[in-house]
């Protein structure tokens, strides 16, 4: 017994060691201003930190620490920190439409007196800074669909999406339990002018979709679903994130998207209430906010549309040209009313639920 | 308890750990101490606040949601109707490698369990985007059933609840086969040879004598199968269309999109309610065939 102990803690001693220096050289990290957020990960992280953290901790030796989670892993996890009192994290980014609701004010701070510093600001958007949180970008869930042969017509609108004569092959929706998107979109198909359209007519809009239920093949439940059914053939038309679709059409697939068919939503960044390092926080926020340069470069890898006009001039033509913006977004983007679609939030799942089963 | 079948309990592999012989009474109840502190801290202790979560406002309304709208109560059955497939399905291919690997040499036996075991240390992610993999539309299932010329166009294989139960009955057949093998390798091999020398077949002899001495596996591997395909979330999310709606997604519909906690708390007292309920069922039908007693 005695020499197996040995045996083991010889084993163990470079582990030990290796322990230890790890515990000495995240010292002095400990001791310097920092700041966490939580982020989706990915792909998504790194332009983030690339463009945003490294030049951020540059500025103003602040360290910034991320954490990976899914925002609905977020949404749910601020809300218990807040509710413990134990908040490890600063700040944390969320859907447009949550952001509004009272759930997510009920847990982040009112960002309204932060935000007056950019009231002037003439180059970012009137919704860049509000009580739930500070814009990070948009983007937009739109009609995407396979591009046939020089010449055939192309699918525009949404009453094109529903119209499997005109433009047969399969469709895809997605179903991650935010459903405002699908019902808005059969509303729209079905004539609802965009000015009326919400509050939405949620009987008037489960009867258009059970119309296009049978040519429904997919109902995708991550972006990367929709991506992997679109590369399998899976289906031709579909209601899908620009992002993806951007990804797509860089990979060298055939799909093109009509910008008369889309929502903008955006995410925003939110402080916590109680947050440790809420000075550091606020600045990171700040420097998103006034650094153009950032969001462009950003953007440009993501595909997003920044906050900042000054931004949007400096991103390169290409990334430009497939952006909804200017006369896009004027005449024809749908931009949700979040505080109904907060408040019936509950009620709209619960019919799409009954209904999709 | 014992009295049909005396020799059977007093054999060494049944019930008596050899270890009863070194711990005194008192010694065991000081080791088993920090697993029963554990799991009042770790368990008991997170579901009592979740039970009393579930009647916040003093008042059972959540509960009248969950019997009222008939959504919870068509996706409650329908995930006991899967996690019901799931468990015969489980035990049907289950049963026979169980038996296999209890009836094979050491090697083989070795090698048989490492083909259980490895799946089984697999995440379950990693299994289920597998089933992705070979379910899609053009994977290899499908390019396979058009090359052999068996369908002309490819077949809806993926998101649909036949995938899910397929997925399912994958990831939870370690579950099912562990607790069967053991349960026939403590069975000593002179009965069945009793059986045959007493002029029983070898059909009977395994009616007669293995497969009721398997019960008590059976009955564990049916029940840990069961218990964990109501609870299941990742796969039905991955390989499951908008028909298979379990009840872990609700839940979690309610969690983290709705941020809804007492209704959530609500449906997973239900289901925890659902899933003792079914437990001690299994034990009250297990208990009542005959002679199985000396056994369990």
């Amino acid at each position: 017994m005695t020499s197996l102990l040995s045996r083991s803690t010889t084993g163990l001693r470079p582990i030990i060691a290796g322990l230890l220096s790890l515990i000495v050289l995240s010292l002095p990290t400990f001791a310097a201003e920092r700041v966490i957020i939580a982020s989706t990960g990915g792909a998504y992280d790194k332009a983030l930190r690339a463009a945003w953290f490294d030049p951020f901790t540059k500025a103003t030796g602040i360290e910034v620490v991320t954490v990976a989670a899914t925002n609905a892993e977020m949404r749910a996890k601020a809300a218990a920190m807040v509710k413990t009192g134990t908040v490890s994290w600063d700040l944390y980014l969320d859907g447009e439409i949550q952001a509004a609701s009272k759930a997510h004010l009920e847990v982040t701070e009112d960002l309204t007196e932060f935000c007056r510093q950019f009231a002037d600001r003439e180059d970012l958007s009137a919704n860049a800074c509000s009580a739930g949180g500070a814009l990070l970008q948009s983007t937009a869930t739109l009609l995407a669909y396979r591009t046939g042969k020089p010449g055939e017509p192309v699918p525009e609108t949404w009453a094109d999406m529903w119209d499997t004569e005109k433009f047969p092959g399969e469709r895809a929706f997605p179903n991650f339990d935010d459903p405002w998107r699908v019902m808005a979109a059969a509303l729209l198909a079905d004539g609802v002018k965009r000015d009326e359209l919400f509050p939405l007519d949620i009987d008037r809009a489960l009867a258009k979709l059970e119309q296009i239920r049978p040519s429904v093949s997919l109902w995708w439940k991550t972006g990367d679903q929709s991506v992997q059914g679109f590369r399998n053939g899976e289906y031709s038309l579909g209601q899908i994130w620009l992002t993806r679709a951007k990804a797509m059409h860089n990979e060298g697939l055939p799909v093109a998207w009509s910008y008369k068919a889309s929502f903008l939503v955006g995410d925003r960044i939110a402080l916590l209430k109680g947050a440790l390092h809420r000075e550091n926080a606020l600045k990171l926020m700040a420097f998103w906010l006034n650094s153009p340069a950032a969001q462009a470069k950003a953007c440009e890898v993501l595909s997003c549309t920044p906050p900042s006009s000054e931004a949007i001039a400096m991103m390169s033509d290409e990334a430009r040209k497939t952006m909804p913006q200017g006369d896009d977004v004027r005449d024809y983007v749908i931009i949700p009313d979040a505080e109904w679609i907060n408040a019936n939030a509950a009620m709209m799942l619960q019919r799409w639920n009954e209904w999709i089963r | 308890m014992t009295r049909s079948l005396t020799p059977l309990s007093s054999s060494p592999s049944f019930r008596r750990s050899s270890s009863a012989r070194f711990y005194s009474p008192t010694a065991s109840l000081a080791l088993v101490t920090p697993l029963i502190a554990a799991l009042l801290a770790g368990f008991l202790y997170p579901v009592a606040r979740l039970i009393a979560l579930s009647f916040s406002g003093g008042t059972l309304s959540h509960y009248r949601r969950v019997f009222t709208e008939p959504l919870h109560l068509d996706v409650l059955f329908g995930t006991i109707e899967v996690a019901f497939v799931v468990t015969v399905a489980s035990l049907l291919l289950g049963f026979p490698v169980a038996y296999l690997m209890a009836r094979l040499s050491k090697g083989l036996a070795m090698a048989v369990a490492a083909c259980v075991f490895i799946p089984l240390w697999t995440s379950v992610l990693v299994r289920s985007y597998a089933w992705v993999v070979l379910l899609q539309r053009n994977g290899i299932i499908n390019g396979l059933l058009i090359d052999t010329g068996v369908t002309e166009g490819p077949l809806k294989l993926i998101y649909t609840e036949g995938a899910v139960i397929l997925a399912m009955t994958h990831v939870l057949m370690p579950f099912m086969i562990l607790p069967i093998y053991s349960a026939l390798r403590a069975l000593p091999p002179d009965y069945v040879r009793a059986a045959r020398n007493l002029g029983a077949g070898p059909i009977r002899a395994f009616v007669a004598v293995t497969l009721p001495l398997s019960l008590p596996g059976v009955f564990a591997g049916s029940v840990m199968c069961f218990v964990l395909a109501l609870g299941f979330y990742i796969t039905p999310a991955l390989v499951g269309g908008p028909g298979s709606m379990l009840m872990a997604t609700l839940i979690g519909q309610q969690t983290t999109v709705l941020l809804d906690w007492p209704f959530a708390a609500a449906l997973s007292t239900v289901l925890l309610a659902v899933t003792l309920l079914f437990v001690l069922l299994f034990r009250r039908m297990l208990s009542l065939s005959k002679g199985l007693n000396s056994v369990y």
